[in-house]
């Protein structure tokens, strides 16, 4: 019986049109997302491209120019590339780059504002790396046009254009009478209408969103990218499922088309765009954050000062080490410039600590308060998981820079020894400076995060769901 | 087949329909007279599980339309003032629907056009959407819909409104032709004249109460109005 109304709902949906206005809609804009966010993941693979290349270039001028003082063909330079504190701050920084993942066209996320290179050297972890604030609910509102967007917001908008008559047509049309008297339950018409209708825009959904994968040329053997493309499908399911939750509940209120379409389109208008743009209000009320032109005076400050006590900054480091006090003065003098700034660098880091800090707690508590009232909009949690699916959530971000920070600390502690030490670097121990290289966070802590988001979506839309059916019980048929 | 016991219905405090006993034999015609809000369409929508009683309770084939909501339409039609159908599908189309959703899935096309020729429909009528049927076709799908369903209990809510003498004369045949079949009828009406002619018994109704239960043939068309007018009268 299921499946003859199915067939029926298709029919009548089909002599409205309904489903070529569909599919026509999602495939232009599916299309134009995707294509939006391919644009953007092949500038990303560009610019790390263009990076390594130009560090690469860089390395090989720089062992030349060493070989060449070396054998006395060349005199040295002040920027003289065998000097660890000149090679470790301005001649041989390393990029530490985070290549995008192969889904990162589907859903851009933060990934356009927060950086996806570093160029480390030993310069103060500040000047390396500064933490972006986080825009976790406000990107809801401006981000770029991806298909992220497109299901986040779009997909809500077909679901409640497909289904806001559901019942409610049948009754201002007449039918309702005439089916109801016909020894078939309501919540099987209901059924049967949602079943249609889910399966038509979750389908083409799906169905346009991979064929943009695959006319786009994205490479999905990367292990994990099925996976990942999996359980994007099913929050994209789920979250379609939790749309159809709330339209049969406002169904089973058993109100006028009008009435209908009015509530639910208030309904999206409070999940999708008021609710995450209020948490992002509230989140910067309640804990606001250091402005980053305060972080960056206290940054210049902190040099300024550091750079001023230089000299006794320098007597207190030989204080601290007496060890190195020996040698030629030519050679004390060039080491002291080196000590000297690997010591300004400490105190920068030293005196910007508490801003960085208050910066990094304000941004915690955000977070936190993000987490908490998260779950109140299906559209945020929905987003997270697609961001943190394709690789471009806070997650990933966090971890990359986590990373960065450990690459940084062994590349400082790494030339601050050579220096205290007057090593001179050759040719060949060009070689040995370590490379970056990222190492995503394991696959099951993203599917496990992204698997809760679906669940979550569907649990959701579920309860809607029982409530709305158990309410049907009561609709209002006649008078 | 069709029982009302003791049936009441109240919105609010107000009484729509107030201890109503009635019962439709199988090959009866029961015309419910009545002013505007006299409570037979409440009693229709009561028999149809539509709205749930107050009290009391309404049968069908001996079984209670609350309790067996679903089992009783299986003998059930219902024709309502207007019969409205899907204006997109044929008229053929919209019967083989509703046929299927009654549970027979399984007639043939000719069958089905067979229904059509039984309530007086032409062939190419059931090849039009329905979209541009008259009233009096439409009507005439809602008895081909109950005729094809093969009820038991026919219930028709002002069913000849606004139809034309020959076209409500040519539907009054067929329900005559129904209650020839065995099917009981159970009809809420303003047209006395058509009680009369194809109505077996006249129930009238004020205030949500069954006044008076008359046999049509002991009446003349005359002796029914004046009683019904008595009636009326406070």
């Amino acid at each position: 019986m299921l499946r003859r109304i199915a067939r029926h709902e298709w029919r009548m949906l089909f002599a409205e049109h309904a489903p070529w206005v569909v599919a026509a809609l999602l495939a232009a804009s599916t299309g134009y997302a995707v294509l939006n966010g391919l644009n953007w993941t092949s500038f990303q693979v560009a610019t790390i491209e263009k990076a390594l290349d130009e560090e690469a270039e860089r390395y090989i001028g720089l062992k030349q120019q060493v070989t060449a003082i070396e054998s006395g063909q060349m005199r040295a330079p002040f920027a003289d590339p065998r000097m660890p504190d000149m090679a470790g701050g301005r001649l041989a920084p390393r990029y530490a780059a985070m290549p995008p993942l192969p889904l990162a066209a589907l859903s851009i996320g933060q990934s356009d504002v927060l950086p996806y290179y570093f160029k480390v050297s030993t310069a103060s972890r500040e000047s390396v790396l500064t933490t972006n604030e986080i825009e976790n609910p406000h990107r809801l509102l401006h981000g770029r046009f991806d298909l992220s967007f497109v299901i986040i917001y779009l997909f809500p908008l077909l679901i409640i254009g497909l289904s806001y008559n559901l019942l409610s047509l049948e009754k201002e049309q007449g039918t309702l009478a005439l089916l109801l008297s016909q020894p078939v339950p309501l919540s099987t018409y209901v059924a049967g209408k949602i079943g249609v209708r889910a399966a038509l825009v979750v389908l083409l959904v799906v169905m346009f969103s991979i064929t943009g994968i695959a006319v786009g040329g994205v490479d999905v053997t990367p292990g994990g990218t099925l996976l990942r493309l999996a359980v994007w499908t099913g929050v994209v399911a789920a979250y379609g499922g939790f749309w159809f939750g709330v339209v049969l509940l406002a169904t089973s209120f058993g109100r006028s088309s009008a009435t209908n379409a009015l509530s639910l389109a208030t309904v999206w208008l409070l999940l999708v765009v008021v609710l995450p743009s209020t948490l992002n209000t509230a989140v910067a009320a309640l804990y606001p954050v250091p402005s980053r032109v305060d972080m960056i005076a206290a940054v210049r400050v902190a040099s300024d000062q550091a750079s001023a006590k230089g000299n006794t900054l320098l007597a207190k480091y030989y204080g601290d080490h007496p060890e190195f006090v020996a040698g030629s003065d030519i050679e004390k003098a060039i080491n002291d410039v080196a000590i000297t700034r690997l010591a300004i660098d400490d105190e920068i880091e030293e005196r910007v600590r508490p801003v960085v800090d208050r910066y990094d707690t304000q941004l915690a508590r955000q977070q936190g308060l993000v987490d908490r009232f998260r779950l109140l909009s299906p559209a945020i949690v929905a987003q997270d998981a697609l961001n943190d699916l394709a690789g471009t959530g806070s997650a990933r971000f966090a971890h990359f820079v986590r990373r960065v920070e450990a690459f940084h600390r062994d590349w400082r502690a790494r030339f601050a020894s050579m220096i205290v030490q007057k090593q001179r670097l050759s040719a060949a121990m060009y070689d040995d400076i370590p490379h970056f290289t990222y190492q995503d966070e394991p696959l099951g802590a993203v599917v496990v995060r992204a698997g809760v988001a679906l669940l979550l979506l569907l649990g959701a839309g579920l309860v809607l769901g029982a409530i709305g059916i158990n309410r049907l019980r009561r609709y209002p048929i006649a008078g | 087949m069709l029982e009302a016991t003791n049936l009441t219905k109240r919105y609010n405090g107000v009484t729509a329909l107030d201890a109503l006993n009635l019962s439709v034999a199988a090959g009866e015609v029961f015309c419910l007279l009545g002013a505007n809000g006299a409570g037979k369409t409440t009693t229709i929508n009561l028999f149809l599980n539509f709205v749930a009683p107050t009290t009391g309770s309404a049968r069908i084939n001996g079984l209670d339309v609350v309790e067996q909501p679903l089992e009783t339409k299986k003998y059930l039609a219902y024709i309502p003032e207007m019969v409205m159908l899907y204006r997109n599908l044929t008229g053929l189309e919209n019967l083989e629907y509703f046929s299927a959703l009654a549970g027979r899935p399984d007639y043939t096309r000719e069958q089905l056009l067979g229904f059509f020729n039984d309530v007086g429909l032409a062939a190419d009528a059931a090849h039009r959407r329905v979209g541009i049927y008259s009233k009096g076709m439409r009507q005439k799908v809602g008895i081909a819909i109950a005729l094809a369903k093969n009820a038991k209990a026919l219930l028709l809510d002002e069913p000849t409104s606004g139809l034309d003498p020959k076209a409500a004369n040519e539907f009054s045949a067929l329900l005559t032709t129904l209650s020839a079949a065995g099917v009981a009828v159970l009809m809420a009406t303003h047209d006395l004249f058509r009680a009369k002619e194809s109505g077996t018994r006249v129930g009238i109704m004020k205030h949500g109460k069954l006044v008076a239960t008359l046999n049509t043939s002991d009446l003349g068309h005359a002796d029914l109005e004046r009683i019904y007018l008595e009636h009326m009268h406070d």
